[in-house]
């Protein structure tokens, strides 16, 4: 955005300069002295909220393995895969038929998959697993501790950030607004120490209609209710005053640069569609907000298929690749694939065994990446044997992972710009590995 | 009829904030923020009884309340007070109110369930009509309040799942709360966990024993979260709330897989009642579900505390066995203490006030444990709760965006001409919906700590879900809802239109200005503690606005009013 368009906002919202409050003027001062960069990139992060069974994405086509997969998956398995030809030597490996669309993003090279992820804060062997050594990771297979382990990028402290947020601040001494959004309201990965999410509803930010309008009306409202907020005096009362005094001028910049986008190809009804259409339209003004670097946080919930999952995950598994096929579409057609990089996360991968009519809270599981900056048509990590009572096996079908999450999560920081020394600072356990990163990005 | 019958309790409430309240405690008149309570109240006193250890004292007497102090009660104790509750209120003292509450006849909310016209069939919009029918008019309003507390601790959800085409056993598993809100804990979690609405939504529900041939084994989802969310928690507690720690200075787990999957055998075997198959039941959503011995696991079970259900113990002693163990174990009383009290009075209360609340969990004064009415009690007669004076600066919570709702349209009287509360998408205009949490850990977590409390040992929930799309929502919603539905600028022709009468505040400036109004918010939406700062932007509003109707000015004065940190600040 430029000054011209930041007077033309103080115009419409019907404030002068003068009435802006010491927050807002803050926010567009951000947008003015915006670092610039040479280049753009986003970083668009899609949680698959439950803990996605994501061992049966990549299924053993072949041999002991895929007898072994049939004996311990029993009326869970997957039996008419659909064969991957990846680029490096891996044992025969098929996909998810329900997640068809992205087999034609695997092929063109702008997909990969990565194996036998999960919480760890070192490496970590059965034995290390049943001697309950220290650094196996806490509360194993609950759900918002093991996806805030994934999020933070380390084990929980007293004041807890996400490693999304603290890698903006790496960047940028004072994160601009645009820079961390979220259509999925708060979350641990974007809460920094000195910048949280902007949080946009799926389809987009609502107008406020108190303040619409240039009448007595609108004019009066908004002056007296940004007074208000920002004369809130005690803690618990600033805290809501604050945020809705950001939340207000924000969306105000955000909504003005909004206005302008082109139409964009189309997008589903669901809800995951409704929120990627939404960040690719962030992203097509990004221009106007002038955030060199964005992270989003999209969300898709009903992973966690304790009952039904015969029915159930190849529903979730079909519109999560559709939404990533249209996502796709989108970046191609703004002439931006090579600079957005959407990656998933989910709170664990399942058990191999079943429940009867489903799985439960497991911790190894397998991961999807995507855009043009992705060295795609490749399996990168590890394919765990699907048996029961392996080597990585902890009971029942819970894997223990080979890849951390943190080394996962530190390829997608180095890409968007991350120095080696400061992935160890964003990712406290990463020296304990010898890898820090893996090799699937540009 | 019934807008005079306000007016009558309007004016003398009026009345009574002009002249102190008629209390002895006249000194807490308006700007000073203050509220001198009386001495310290006394703990849990089940009725007619002498509270333990003041034996030797002489008997205990209850002031009556300010306007202000029963203000801040009844904010604190109901879905959001209106000016003719406050005002019969502070004519008792705060003992005898919530007694008074505790004898009210339950309000179930499956009975007030209305279909559609023209349908056959309840639909999921019908059940949160209901919900707010019931939360609004109902008079048991501190049972209600506790149940609305409950239904986020005890959380089931109709959001993304089939549980949506079944909204009277939501509806029922609601009432099951309302139920217990001032029984036995014991109780409560013996209906929550045979609820077969919570069978369907935690998967316990046709769990079976293990199949070793076919790699089944029990499923562990109820197991889980009925230890992590509906009674222990997932570390130790001193009584006080605070974690207990190792030699290390660690926290120490309160249980691991081995109990998990005890539990897990625990919960196999039921499925809905009288259900004549196992495999694609009958399904009945309201009763409690029934057990299938030949379903159920009769291996041996490993609970807490070393505690072992032998092998062949039967399903139903079991379960009781398995529930006894969960329910004596020491963490409950500070875990489900602390959350009752985030939920009714503040976000981050003293290890001393959760104390007192987990003691009296622990021990009603009766030998009793888990008397939630007495736990209730606790609660809200906690000097920490009624003594703003001593209360410290941090005090308080931010009000949940659907009480905020829930007051305005109880003080304004709303209506539709269709008689229904038709509101949609709740999410995204209020962040959270009754039972329609997007997963069992609520819309917000005990422990959110928002950006602008880092650094300091506070908490504030709700702000949670407070992010810049819903509570742009919200401010939305409370304009449209406030500003766009007026009453009297309707014709007959609103159908479900949610209506506000705002005449019966028009006729206060009309009789006795825009301060008597202004003074009047203040009584009823912020107990008094308005700061002379908003009191000067409600009173202009009169100003500005002076060109449009005075509804209109009315609307913009509470919409000020609702939107301002003062208000959603409950202290």
């Amino acid at each position: 955005m430029d000054r011209r368009t930041f007077l033309s906002l103080c115009i419409k919202g019907g404030v002068s300069a003068a009435m802006l409050t010491s927050t807002q003027l803050s926010a567009m001062q951000s947008l003015l002295n915006q670092q610039h960069y040479n280049d753009y990139k986003a970083l668009v992060c899609i949680f698959l909220l439950g803990g996605n069974d994501s061992m049966n994405m990549l299924l053993p086509m072949s041999g002991q393995d895929k007898a072994d997969y049939l004996a311990s998956r029993q009326n869970l398995a997957i039996v008419d895969p659909v064969r991957l030809s990846p680029i490096s030597t891996l044992p025969e490996t098929g996909l998810n038929p329900a997640l068809a669309p992205l087999h034609e993003l695997f092929n063109a090279g702008d997909l990969a998959f990565v194996g036998g992820v999960g919480t760890l804060s070192a490496p970590t062997s059965l034995d290390d697993y049943i001697n309950k050594r220290s650094h196996i990771p806490s509360h194993l297979f609950s759900h918002n501790d093991q996806q805030a382990r994934w999020m933070h990028g380390k084990e929980k402290q007293s004041i807890n950030t996400g490693w999304g947020a603290r890698m903006l601040e790496l960047l940028e001494d004072q994160p601009h607004f645009a820079s961390n959004i979220s259509l999925a309201g708060t979350n641990p990965w974007q809460i920094g120490s000195k910048t949280s999410a902007f949080a946009m509803s799926r389809t987009g930010q609502a107008n406020i209609s108190a303040f619409s309008g240039t009448n007595t009306r609108a004019v009066q409202l908004e002056q007296s209710v940004m007074r208000q907020l920002a004369a809130s005096q005690k803690r618990m009362a600033k805290v809501y005053g604050d945020g809705l005094t950001q939340g207000i001028a924000n969306s105000q910049a955000m909504n003005a640069s909004l206005e302008n986008v082109a139409p964009l190809p189309d997008f589903g009804e669901g809800r995951l569609s409704q929120q990627l259409q939404t960040v690719a339209r962030v992203i097509a003004s990004q221009s106007q907000q002038g955030a060199g670097r964005q992270i989003f946080y999209v969300t898709m919930g009903g992973f966690d298929t304790h009952d039904e999952q015969v029915t159930k995950h190849p529903e979730l598994l079909a519109e999560l690749a559709t939404s990533f096929s249209e996502f796709n579409q989108a970046m191609v057609s703004l002439g931006v694939s090579d600079q957005v990089t959407s990656f998933t996360m989910s709170d664990f991968g399942r058990t191999l065994s079943s429940n009867g009519d489903g799985t439960d809270h497991g911790w190894a599981g397998n991961q999807i990446v995507m855009g043009g900056a992705v060295k795609g048509q490749d399996i990168y990590g590890a394919l765990l044997p699907q048996r029961l009572d392996s080597e990585f096996d902890v009971k029942g079908g819970r894997l223990i992972p080979q890849v951390s999450t943190d080394q996962y999560s530190a390829t997608l920081a180095k890409w968007f710009g991350l120095s080696a020394g400061e992935l160890n600072e964003l990712f406290p356990s990463l020296s304990r590995f010898d890898q820090q990163t893996l090799n699937f990005m540009t | 009829m019934i807008q005079g019958k306000a007016m009558i309790l309007l004016a003398s409430m009026l009345m009574l904030g002009a002249c102190g309240g008629g209390s002895s405690n006249a000194g807490n008149a308006q700007g000073s923020g203050g509220d001198q309570s009386p001495s310290q109240p006394p703990t849990s006193i089940p009725d007619g009884q002498t509270p333990p250890g003041n034996e030797q004292e002489k008997p205990l007497t209850y002031p009556q309340m300010s306007v202000a102090q029963a203000s801040r009660l009844l904010h604190q104790g109901t879905m959001g007070p209106t000016g003719a509750e406050i005002s019969a209120a502070s004519k008792l003292s705060a003992h005898a109110w919530i007694h008074d509450q505790f004898s009210q006849p339950i309000t179930y909310h499956l009975p007030l369930l209305k279909l559609s016209p023209g349908k056959d069939q309840a639909s999921y919009s019908n059940r949160i009509d209901t919900w707010w029918r019931a939360s609004l008019s109902s008079p048991d309003q501190l049972r209600q309040r506790v149940a609305f507390a409950l239904s986020q601790i005890f959380v089931v959800s109709d959001t993304g799942n089939n549980l949506r085409s079944r909204p009277e056993g939501m509806l029922n598993y609601y009432d099951l709360l309302l139920k217990h809100s001032f029984g036995n804990y014991r109780d409560l979690l013996q209906a929550v966990t045979l609820s077969p609405v919570m069978g369907t939504y935690l998967s316990h529900l046709g769990n079976e024993k293990a199949n070793v041939e076919l790699n089944i084994r029990p499923d562990e989802n109820y197991a889980r979260e009925v230890m992590q969310l509906f009674t222990i928690g997932l570390e130790e507690l001193n009584l006080d709330g605070t974690p207990k720690r190792d030699s290390n200075g660690n926290t120490i787990a309160t249980y691991d897989q081995t109990q998990i999957e005890g539990f897990a055998r625990i919960f196999t075997g039921w499925t809905f009642a009288e259900s004549t198959k196992w495999k694609y039941p009958n399904k009945d959503y309201l009763n409690p579900m029934q057990v299938w011995p030949e379903y159920h696991s009769e291996l041996e079970k490993t609970l807490l505390n070393g505690t072992v259900v032998a092998a062949n113990e039967g399903p139903e002693n079991a379960l009781k066995l398995a529930l006894d163990n969960l329910f004596q174990n020491d963490n409950v009383g500070p875990f489900i203490g602390k959350q009752l009290i985030q939920r009714l009075t503040t976000s981050n209360p003293s290890a001393d006030y959760i104390a007192r609340v987990s003691q009296v969990f622990n021990d009603n004064g009766s030998g009793v444990r888990g008397d939630l009415k007495a736990v209730v009690y606790a609660i809200l007669m906690d000097q920490e709760a009624r003594d703003l004076s001593q209360a410290p600066e941090h005090f308080g919570k931010l009000k949940e965006p659907l009480l905020q709702t829930a007051q305005l349209w109880r003080e304004l009287n709303a209506y539709s001409q269709s008689g229904y509360f038709y509101t949609w998408d709740l999410a995204s205009t209020h962040g959270q919906v009754p039972l329609g949490s997007p997963s069992v850990f609520n819309f917000y977590r005990p422990d959110y700590q928002p950006l602008s409390l880092a650094g300091t040992e506070l908490v504030a929930p709700e702000a949670q879900i407070a992010n810049s799309a819903t509570s742009i929502g919200l401010l939305n919603y409370h304009y449209s809802s406030l500003v766009w539905r007026i009453a009297s600028t309707k014709d007959q022709t609103a159908g479900n239109q949610i209506l506000v009468d705002l005449s019966p505040h028009a006729q206060i400036v009309e009789q006795e200005g825009k301060a008597a109004l202004v003074e009047y918010y203040n009584q009823v939406f912020l107990s008094k503690q308005m700061s002379d700062e908003l009191r000067q932007e409600l009173l202009s509003v009169f100003d500005w606005a002076a060109k449009y109707d005075l509804e209109y000015q009315i609307a913009y004065c509470l919409f000020l009013l609702v939107v301002s940190p003062e208000y959603v600040h409950q202290r």
